[in-house]
């Protein structure tokens, strides 16, 4: 994780330069702030990227390695991946009507916030995944009973 | 969704050579009921359906505001043409750049990168395959909102696609056209910034084993660059927009001068956003041409490491650029713009010494992907080197807003056109598991290429006679007569050039030759799996001991050489 965050401090760092060298050029107020935004932007990712790295007491891992191995990474799952959803469509259908309500006005609200809303829980819940993995992969294989499956990739 | 991280340590398990133990990790997935025919149109959160979705969608809109340009084209034909009227002819001015911008060429980029960058660095996924779905949900909703601006009473936006102050307010556009195309845009911009979101996470957490940040494919590198500039860019648009709409809606004034706003800071807020734009739809399309260049050449890419810091170089200097687009208001800091401005051919020249340098002694397989990518070469060096006239103040000052800018920056964006050809015709074998036609693609080659540089040369001449852009119609006595109709004709060449890779894609899905896994004898990991890929891509992996693993499976006589 090494080169990620030096990336990204190294992108943070250059934006806040950038904006030093062009507030003493220009004494210009907007685009300054933009670039110390920008520049906070990406102190934070790189922070963020550096505490992980911290955290994993500065260990690389199996992709940070120029001789990493596949068994290196066997026995952990990698992430939940989930097969299908309709609530983005959801979202972006409620998303469309706010539109439509910010232009036209008053009732396009109505089914645009219940739209959001229920496509924002149902997110949410979807998103549940299963407490542990199914120790019992083939039972979990043959499990139909709902055209949502989360999918769960694991040793 | 959290990501959970391999953790070191952990048991391993039997294989030495890695790959068997992979394939049965994958195999061990649980095979959840994969959504089929069009619902998984909507709801499927593979990637690459998402990217597929993506890039027909950006397609669509190509060719949507590809018409809008033959008819403004048409109207520009002859001196005194009533072909559309005035105001229908700023609508498809403002809307042409706004789609081709925000539609066209970013989106088939993401849809592209959604797609490829997955593969390229062995991962099952995109790190939020669901928020990945949204991304597209937003940006089709956006595209649907601001074309629709056509169908209401007044008609679509029509200030130009940088929408400048004061013209955007309710005085002088009161229409729900511009609100339309406020909030198409918007909401363009959020599918942005997930989809950057997503990517970046993406790269710096699915990767496969061995595959560390410097062996990734160039095409991923600018990938990531490129989100890096849109996580910087889009979010200033998106405010720059909410700040706009407080002015129509709720009587604030920050871009309205009699208010005590000021109109110069909606350009300052959207150039912030507008150049990195630039590269941002350029970037990719840089990392397109090369892949196909190192492929078809069948020489791993010249000057790597150089690449990237090209890359990083770019988008570094990219965000300190912004007001070379607002020399003549007399209100910005000329010698820092025109010296970053500068700066930025140094990147893209070495860029262009490392594609040369790829090519040099290669075994040159001289397809349609490779013709476009040379094509590329050609217009874009063109196009950067008016860049390089323009950023110059003085030339600026004299050339502002004349056509010799549209000549510009239409070299610039018809390169990536190509980049787009490009890419369509080297990862078809991929997409769809047959190839494409080489004759009719070799074909639609030639139109474009001829098409591109007899419509917008001319136009370089247009601009030094002074002829401004954007307007509608213009006398017979001003000596623009000729060149006009040579940039329109040229227009229609280009025009019919797109006709034959549509039937070739139309004509191939069916009776296309098979491809294969690996067509091209690819180097990255995308040629490593199966035409189309399984769901969560691959059934086993080479090991990955340099930038093209795939080459050092293949040929392992020709092993790349370590840290090249």
């Amino acid at each position: 994780m090494k080169r990620e965050w030096h990336t990204t401090v190294g992108a943070g760092i250059f934006l806040g330069l950038a904006c030093a060298l062009y507030w003493f050029l220009s004494y210009e107020d907007s685009g300054t702030v933009m670039l110390l935004f920008g520049a906070a932007a990406y102190l934070m990712l790189g922070g963020f990227i550096y505490l992980q790295w911290r955290r994993r007491a500065r260990l690389p891992r199996p992709e940070d390695k120029e001789d990493g191995t596949y068994e290196e990474t066997a026995g952990e799952p990698i992430a939940f991946f989930p097969t299908a959803s309709i609530w983005p469509a959801g979202i972006g259908l409620a998303a469309t009507f706010i539109a439509i309500a910010l232009i036209w006005g008053t009732w396009y609200w109505v089914p645009a916030l219940a739209l959001l809303f229920g496509s924002i829980i149902g997110f949410a819940v979807e998103a549940e995944a299963p407490d542990d993995v199914p120790a019992d992969l083939e039972q979990a294989a043959h499990r139909q009973d709902s055209t949502i499956e989360p999918k769960q990739i694991a040793h | 969704m959290t990501i959970i991280e391999d953790r070191p340590g952990s048991g391993p398990s039997t294989d030495a050579t890695g790959t068997e133990v992979h394939q049965e990790r994958l195999m061990a997935m649980v095979p959840g009921p994969r959504p089929r025919s069009w619902v998984k149109f909507i709801t499927s959160t593979d990637h690459k359906q998402i990217g597929l979705n993506y890039m027909v969608t950006a397609f669509i809109g190509f060719l949507v505001a590809g018409l809008m340009a033959e008819a403004m084209r048409t109207q520009l034909i002859v001196p005194n043409n009533h072909f559309v009227t005035l105001e229908v002819y700023n609508q498809l001015v403002t809307m042409h750049g706004t789609i081709m911008l925000f539609v066209v060429l970013g989106p088939f980029a993401f849809g592209l990168a959604n797609y490829i960058v997955p593969l390229q660095i062995g991962a099952p996924d995109m790190a939020f395959p669901r928020f990945n779905n949204l991304s597209y949900w937003l940006y089709l909703s956006g595209f649907l909102i601001m074309l629709g601006g056509f169908l209401t009473n007044n008609g679509a936006a029509d200030f130009g696609w940088f929408g400048y102050a004061p013209l955007t307010d309710m005085v002088h556009s009161p229409g729900p056209g511009a609100d339309m195309w406020i909030l198409g845009i918007a909401l363009t911009g959020f599918s942005g910034i997930f989809t950057a979101i997503n990517l970046i996470t993406t790269v710096f957490c699915l990767r496969a084993p061995g595959m560390v940040m410097f062996r990734m494919p160039i095409f991923t590198w600018n990938m990531l660059v490129t989100l890096f500039l849109v996580l910087l860019a889009f979010p200033v648009l998106t405010s720059a927009f909410a700040l706009l709409w407080s002015d129509r809606h709720l009587t604030t004034h920050f871009f309205e001068a009699n208010g005590g706003g000021q109109p110069l800071l909606w350009q300052n807020m959207f150039w912030f956003f507008g150049h990195p734009e630039v590269y941002i739809i350029a970037l990719p399309y840089f990392g397109v041409v090369t892949e196909v260049i190192a492929t078809m050449s069948k020489k791993p890419v010249f000057g790597y490491k150089g690449m990237i810091g090209a890359t990083l170089g770019i988008g570094a200097l990219s965000m300190g650029v912004w007001a070379h687009h607002m020399y003549t208001t007399g209100a910005v800091m000329l010698p820092f713009f025109a010296a970053m401005s500068l700066l930025i051919a140094v990147p893209t020249g070495i860029k262009f010494f490392n594609w040369i340098g790829t090519m040099f002694k290669g075994v040159i397989t001289l397809n349609t992907a490779m013709l476009f990518s040379v094509g590329f070469l050609g217009i874009f060096l063109f196009g950067g080197i008016t860049g390089v006239v323009l950023a110059q103040p003085p030339l600026d000052f004299q050339l502002h807003m004349t056509y010799f800018v549209v000549a510009h920056f239409h070299y610039v964006v018809m390169a990536l056109i190509f980049g787009v050809f490009s890419a369509i015709y080297y990862w078809f074998p991929k997409f769809t598991g047959r190839m494409l036609d080489e004759r009719l693609g070799k074909l639609s080659f030639a139109l474009l290429f001829i098409g591109v540089n007899l419509t917008f040369f001319p136009q370089h001449d247009l601009g030094l006679r002074g002829m401004s852009r954007r307007i509608a119609t213009y006398d017979g006595n001003l000596g623009y007569n000729f060149e006009n109709l040579l940039s329109s004709l040229g227009a229609y060449i280009t025009g019919l050039g797109v006709i034959p890779t549509i039937i070739n894609v139309w004509k191939s899905l069916r009776t296309g030759a098979i491809a294969g896994d690996n067509p091209w004898d690819g180097q990255t990991l995308e040629w490593a799996t199966s035409s189309p890929p399984p769901d969560h891509n691959f059934e086993s992996l080479p090991p990955i001991r340099s930038e093209r693993p795939l080459w050092d499976a293949t040929h392992p006589d020709e092993l790349t050489r370590a840290g090249h």
